[in-house]
């Protein structure tokens, strides 16, 4: 993240900006003639193991017309395009119910420092089944005692003969029950201060001695684990940076998304949905469109995510001109997560009955009731405060917190 | 205000708790949940503890206790989130039938007091969205002098355990009138009646009901034919307080939790509870608590001022609660970061219980236009909506 000038700099004009409403277009052309086989109905009642496979077969599609992992290189199955081509074909992407939630991560964070990092003939063999969705892959980061401090985690890597042997504990691990490889942070020494002792890897999700455990969620999403290491042996080929590099790669990994989410709604129905829901439902016997709270709840939301938009569009241009974006994603980040829980409450208020009898095939994307009573956006990839904690010291240059670990070895913080 | 309870209410409170706290282990309801809330000899357990009968005058079974009893029990209730439908049965239910004035129905109350009956009030429809009259259910005479009801009655809570429904079916008038609402007592196994259990979002259960022509007889009418309105009002007005004391042990738990959750994680170097923004949040979840544990009680000593003055109390309540709760329940998940998420840590349950206490007898929203309404009623002008909302 730059600086808050960055926000305060005059609009530059977007000189490709026909060739990128060119590129909508086909998206938009491409998306309709074929994500209809791949969405909404066809998904309802799907167990998770065959909406995974309609998954893959959907992610198969795109690489093959370039869709796939529309940043990454040609060479390795993607589509060798720019950041603003995948936030547009995103947005296109998400009018339909897809079944891309396996590979949000993988594609996001995991595959492209893999791609960056591991030695050719790794990415060779592997760039191109991820890319394809035959292979998904997860991050292993998170840990019991290290979750906004990523940098306090535990799991242990020791040398043996050309590679490593790995024991501990992950964490929060989306998706691990149906990855093939993973990326993972590990500490290989603790006599250095917390972020000196760490080292990356990318490992084989079926190497002996790993085991995954799902974590069940308030609202039934079958995406979170814990992962566990006994003895799990990695080479040391497969090690990302330098020994002892390892934080600079995870950041390098979580920044890689340098804008995140490109989804207006967080994962929740749109406020169309909601509008729709206001006509529908009565409150006190009369429309509940007519009540004058509801409607300055609407009125706010639609302010809101002109405001969003506009913040939205201000990155497109800073990523556009080459610019690192300021603190838009961060931002918005924040305030959408807020938009959807104050919108989820509203929601649920004109559900009546409705909203507290949860449909078990529900999704946030589409089902209210979900996404009021999941509130992870607020807490997943940096939780509300850990990004207002950035705003604070990134952008309006505060001092940090009190660190008292700070310089201290590892070993001493361990207790 | 403050309530200063007499040492019989503070025995009360105090051995409820000890009870819930050991009986309504979090870690060890699963079967519960699974057979539906409900077990037999929970149940009686609970009837031997008075719980059924605290509000319900001696004469009828009941302990003599009134109002304060049922906010104590309810916000232990709350505390510990129990499941079985105490609510339902010895609150909304009771109430409607003591209310009721009918023969038939006191005779039933001691019963019900005892744990050896489970009457439960069938009396929510869909689109009711808090309004006590609206009935679309019918009942229309038979030639033999009986009734013949159908309808659809949906999220009765602890429909699911009725061996017995008191249900609302509407005898003259339309939709919305207060007059011609008639309560009738359906067996749950009378023909005509299906019924559908479902699970709610906080592990209680309730049940969906179907009535296609259900036969009852003259003396299952349970009051004056068309006068049943004034019983509902009243069984609504406890479950509203109950309600609203259930919300405050819900949130109070949550908070403390939290608290404690935040001295003992540590993350950089340090306990959680050492950030400031975080104290500061935990000081506002508190100023929430406090405001709602306010209105609970203000509406408590309103109670019996009169019909308008309590529906007032009662609408303001759950107004306040509803939304407090939301902060409360909703910044404990937030602040336990992603165990909060997690289905089997407790704090998620109380977000759930939360939601669904907002959704009984009429929601935030709903209850602030009331609010409006009856204020306007009065004379006093009235803030625009959206202004309000805004502060
Ligand atoms: C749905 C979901 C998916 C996830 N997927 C993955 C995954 O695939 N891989 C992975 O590695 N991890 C994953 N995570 C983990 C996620 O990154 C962590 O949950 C997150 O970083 C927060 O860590 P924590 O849960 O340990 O909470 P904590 O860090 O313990 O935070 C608890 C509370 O304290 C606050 N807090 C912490 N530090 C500070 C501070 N300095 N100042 C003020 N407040 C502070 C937090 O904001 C939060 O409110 C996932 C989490 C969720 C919910």
């Amino acid at each position: 993240m730059s600086s808050a000038s960055a926000l305060l700099e005059p609009r530059t004009a977007v000189p490709a900006e026909d060739a990128l409403e060119r590129y909508r277009l086909d998206a938009r052309a491409w998306l309709a003639e074929h994500a209809p086989r791949f969405s909404g109905a066809v998904r309802r009642g799907l167990p998770l193991e065959r909406d995974v496979a309609l998954g893959r077969a959907w992610q198969a599609l795109k690489a093959a017309h370039g869709y796939g992992a529309i940043t990454l290189p040609k060479r390795y199955g993607g589509g060798g395009g720019t950041e603003l081509q995948k936030i547009v074909f995103t947005e296109e992407e998400l009018r339909y119910d897809l079944p891309v939630a396996y590979f949000s991560i993988s594609l996001s964070n995991p595959v492209p420092i893999f791609l960056r990092h591991a030695p050719e003939t790794f990415r060779q063999r592997l760039g191109p089944p991820a890319i394809r969705g035959e292979h998904i892959w997860c991050q292993l980061f998170s840990e019991p005692a290290a979750g906004s401090d990523l940098a306090a985690l535990r799991l242990r890597a020791e040398r043996q003969g050309d590679g490593w042997v790995l024991n501990g504990q992950k964490l929060w691990t989306s998706w691990a029950q149906i990855a093939q490889w993973g990326v993972i942070v590990t500490r290989t020494d603790p006599d250095v201060p917390k972020h000196a002792g760490l080292t990356y890897f990318f490992l084989d999700m079926r190497s002996p001695g790993i085991s995954v455990r799902p974590i069940r969620r308030l609202v039934g999403h079958p995406d979170l684990n814990e992962v566990y290491f006994d003895n799990v042996y990695v080479p040391d080929e497969q090690r990302l940076g330098e020994v002892g590099g390892g934080f600079r790669v995870a950041i390098e990994t979580l920044m890689i998304e340098r804008y995140g989410i490109t989804d207006e709604t967080a994962s929740s129905p749109a406020l169309e949905a909601l509008v729709e829901l206001a006509r529908r439902a009565r409150l006190n016997g009369r429309p509940a469109l007519a009540d004058g709270e509801v409607r300055a709840a609407i009125a706010r939301a639609y302010v809101e995510r002109q405001g969003l938009r506009s913040i939205q569009k201000r990155a497109m241009e800073a990523i556009a001109a080459g610019r690192e974006p300021g603190p838009e994603g961060a931002i918005r980040k924040l305030l959408l997560g807020r938009m959807r829980q104050q919108l989820g409450a509203l929601a649920l208020d004109l559900m009546g009955a409705d909203g507290i009898r949860l449909d078990p095939q529900g999704e946030s994307s589409r089902d209210f009731a979900h996404a009021w009573l999941d509130p992870s956006v607020r807490i997943a990839g940096g939780t509300d405060e850990v990004l207002l904690n950035t705003l604070a010291e990134r952008v309006l240059g505060l001092p940090q917190d009190h660190r008292p670990d700070k310089g201290v070895p590892f070993r001493q913080l361990e207790s | 205000m403050d309530f200063s309870l007499s040492q019989e209410q503070q025995i009360f409170q105090d051995s409820a708790r000890r009870m819930l706290e050991t009986e309504c282990r979090f870690e060890t309801r699963g079967p519960l949940i699974a057979k539906g809330s409900f077990d037999g000899d929970r149940w009686r357990a609970i009837a031997e503890m008075g719980w059924l009968g605290m509000a319900l005058p001696e004469e009828h079974g009941g302990f003599g206790g009134g109002a304060i009893e049922t906010a104590l029990l309810m916000e232990e209730i709350g505390r510990v989130l129990m499941v079985e439908p105490v609510w339902a049965i010895a609150v909304l239910t009771a109430h409607a039938l003591l209310a009721s004035g009918d023969e038939r129905a006191l005779a039933l109350l001691p019963r019900l007091v005892a744990g050896e009956v489970l009457p439960v009030l069938a009396h929510n429809e869909a689109d009711a969205g808090g309004v006590t009259e609206h009935v679309a259910t019918v009942a229309t005479p038979t030639a033999q002098g009986g009734w013949r009801i159908s309808g659809e009655k949906t999220l009765v809570v602890g429909g699911n355990i009725a061996d017995r429904f008191l249900v609302s079916a509407r005898t003259s008038g339309r939709t919305g009138d207060r007059e011609g609402i008639s309560l009738f007592l359906v067996a749950a196994d009378a023909a005509g009646l299906r019924r559908q259990n479902v699970r709610l979002i906080d592990n209680r259960w309730a049940a969906h009901l179907l009535l296609e022509n259900v036969q009852v007889d003259k003396a299952d009418v349970i009051g004056r034919v068309g006068g049943a309105i004034d019983a509902l009002d009243e069984a609504h007005a406890y479950g509203l307080l109950a309600a609203c004391a259930e919300a405050i042990g819900v949130m109070d738990r949550a908070l403390w939790i939290t608290r404690d959750y935040l001295k003992v994680r540590k993350q950089f170097g340090t306990t959680l509870s050492s950030f400031q923004a975080l104290q500061h949040r935990m000081s506002e979840m508190l100023i929430e608590l406090e405001l709602s544990r306010s209105m609970l009680h203000r509406a408590l000593s309103l109670f019996h001022a009169g019909p308008e003055i309590r529906r007032q109390a009662l609408a303001a309540a759950k107004v306040h609660i509803g939304r407090s709760g939301k902060f409360v329940c909703g910044q404990a998940i937030q602040l336990h970061g992603g165990i909060g998420v997690t289905e089997e840590y407790v704090i998620g349950h109380y977000f759930k219980r939360m939601t669904t206490i907002e959704h009984e007898l009429g929601h935030s929203h709903f209850h602030l236009q009331r609010l409006a309404e009856l204020e306007q009623r009065r004379g006093t002008p009235v803030a625009p909506l959206a202004a309000r909302n805004a502060a």
